[in-house]
């Protein structure tokens, strides 16, 4: 008969060693009658010859079944004034611990154990086999039996599948496949644990779902959800279509209205602030040209705020402000780089409100330029 | 004459049954004496009471069908039915099936063939349909049933913990658990005498009328680039099921 790696060994370790370790047991700790009857059905169940798994796994169910009857009634009281002394308690509590772990890692590796491929069930029940070895008190063999519940039921599930005809289902490679369908984006630098129930790395696109959603829909007869367009179930549909009318003929005057109020106090307050800036620059400017009379300023070196691109096209915007207003002027210099001269006096000012000629430029300044 | 379909008939009596017995005859009588605008009228309302009830996937009791909609019509109660369903797939492509024949419970399921790439409107019922699938696929290709350690086992190596708020599905335990099993996607029982209690997961009756092993076993077969002949058991299993 075929049989895979782990369920075929399920037995002779087992047998072999456990009988061996537990007829050592010191008798003196507990009530010796149910200690023997306990040895005795222990090692026997597991003693057998595998002859026929199926015989074998019925009885030892039937065993574990008695076994858990019978663990309330070895848990006999110790004897006041024992002479355990602290480090013996801490020895026990890390066995109980370790016990409890081992539960822990079989049932949430269920599957990962029942995987023909796999060696864990073996693995663990010698890891339990030799924490056995340290145990000497009732507490702790209850733990032990604990265990052996759990894996003697994934020995009987793991054994089934091979007697059946299911072809077995890896639901490990399944679920490796759904991710790589839902895109899963598998990184190359994955430590490598040494368990192998490590789960693949990698991640998980934030549509993984619905592309795995959208995939089923073919799958199913689902109805699609109703829902109206409109509103809810109990809307009355007369109602609806004069509210619609009034509605439509409101907006309209209302919205204007509401626009151009709107609209006069933004500009308010954007003319206040643009108002103030130009002002500051142009008082700057005059300042400079009190200080230096003869000397222009050039016009980048004045709207240029080697710190912030932003500013400087706001403050070449605020003096445009000026320039518009006619009080300063942009020349070319002899360089053909502009500069920029507050213009001085009132009359001159007012003269060149009407004869000025108007031009225009536009003056374009890209990320980079400004960067240099 | 009773048939087997689904679908309601008349002369649908068991038990603790609202309706009387009537014969096609007394039907039509009863009918006469309603004007068609009232029949009608209880036509689109029941209708309508069916696609709105069918949002939230919770099956629809006959009991609330007579309560709330059929009301004094009761006498006409299969004519209205008939009709209703007759509306539901000539304008909807839908029909009503029944679930449990015991207690008369409906659930409303589509007739028209998928169409690829048919669906505009993703939203959070996509992504549940992907759960569910998946934990319906793990159910059958493990022999139609699997203790609730198993399946949330599955589940974990798709990143999806009982424990954990999930980014897309929030509490994936009471999804599943609660929302599946309400819908009767699922089908949740406790083990006996297991403690901490375990539960063993199946389909839901409604998962076997909007699906069926067969598409099932092709969405595995799909995912996993084989064939579905490749489980021979399953394969068997979905084939003797159409």
């Amino acid at each position: 008969m075929a049989e895979s790696d782990g369920s075929g060994d399920f037995f002779s370790p087992r047998g072999s060693g456990s009988a061996r370790s537990r007829l050592s047991l010191p008798s003196a700790s507990r009530n010796g009658s149910v200690s023997q009857r306990r040895q005795r059905r222990l090692s026997g169940g597991l003693g057998r010859p595998p002859a026929s798994e199926k015989g074998d796994e019925e009885d030892e169910e039937e065993e574990e079944d008695e076994d858990d009857g019978e663990e309330p009634e070895s848990e006999r009281p110790r004897p006041p004034g024992s002479s355990e002394g602290g480090g013996d308690e801490r020895h026990r509590r890390l066995i109980r611990n370790q016990y409890r772990e081992l539960i822990c890692s079989v049932q949430q590796n269920r599957e990962d154990m029942l995987s023909s491929k796999s060696n864990r069930l073996t693995e663990a029940l010698e890891e339990a086999n030799q924490l056995f070895s340290g145990v000497s008190r009732a507490r702790e063999a209850a733990l032990d039996a604990q265990f052996l519940v759990l894996a003697s039921n994934l020995g009987k599930e793991k054994a089934n599948e091979l007697r059946s005809e299911i072809t077995t289902f890896d639901s490990l490679t399944f679920a490796e496949d759904l991710l790589t369908f839902m895109g899963i984006n598998r990184t190359e630098t994955e430590g490598n644990d040494s368990d192998s129930e490590s789960m693949s790395g990698g991640y998980l696109p934030s549509n993984a779902w619905y592309k795995l959603g959208e995939e089923a829909e073919k799958y199913f007869r689902r109805a699609p959800s109703f829902h109206y367009m409109l509103g809810s179930f109990k809307s009355e549909p007369p109602m609806p279509r004069q509210r619609i009318e009034r509605q439509r003929k409101a907006p309209g005057g209302e919205e204007k209205r509401a626009m151009p109020a709107q609209l006069k106090k933004m500009e308010e307050s954007h003319q206040e602030a643009t108002a103030k800036e130009v002002e500051r620059i142009l008082g700057l400017l005059q300042t400079h040209f009190r200080n230096d009379p003869c000397t222009p300023i050039f016009f980048f070196d004045l709207v240029v705020d080697p710190n912030s691109f932003a500013r400087t096209v706001e403050n070449i915007f605020h003096v445009s402000f000026i320039l518009r207003d006619g009080l300063a002027r942009l020349k070319l210099d002899d360089d053909k780089l502009p500069v920029i001269e507050p213009v001085q006096n009132v009359e001159e000012r007012n003269d060149d409100h009407s004869a000025r000629a108007r031009n225009q430029v536009v003056i374009s300044l890209s990320h980079e330029e400004w960067r240099v | 004459m009773r048939a087997e379909r689904s679908g309601l008939r008349e002369g649908d009596d068991e038990d603790f049954s609202v309706v009387p017995t009537q014969s096609p005859s007394q039907v039509q009588r009863n009918l006469e004496s309603r004007s068609q605008e009232e029949i009608n009228r209880k036509v689109t309302e029941l209708v309508q009471f069916l696609l709105v009830k069918d949002q939230k996937k919770i099956p629809i009791k006959r009991v609330d069908i007579l309560k709330k909609v059929i009301r004094e019509y009761k006498d006409v109660y299969s004519e209205i039915v008939n009709r209703a369903g007759r509306t539901l797939q000539q304008v909807f492509g839908l029909q009503m099936v029944e679930i449990d024949t015991k207690h008369h419970i409906y659930i409303l399921t589509s007739t028209l063939p998928r169409v690829e790439g048919e669906n505009l409107k993703q939203d959070i019922q996509t992504a549940k349909l992907g759960l569910l699938i998946v934990i319906l696929s793990f159910i059958f290709m493990k022999g139609n049933s699997a203790k609730d350690s198993a399946v949330w086992e599955f589940l974990r190596r798709l990143r999806v913990h009982p424990g954990e708020k999930h980014e897309v599905f929030g509490d994936v335990k009471k999804l599943v658990m609660e929302e599946f099993v309400r819908q009767k996607y699922l089908e949740i029982t406790p083990i006996p005498l297991t403690d901490p209690p375990e539960f063993n997961f199946q389909w839901g009756p409604r998962a076997a009328k909007e699906t069926s092993k067969k598409d099932i076993l092709s969405f595995v077969a799909k995912m996993q680039k084989k064939e579905p002949s490749f489980w021979i058991s399953q394969y068997n299993e979905a084939k003797a099921n159409t």
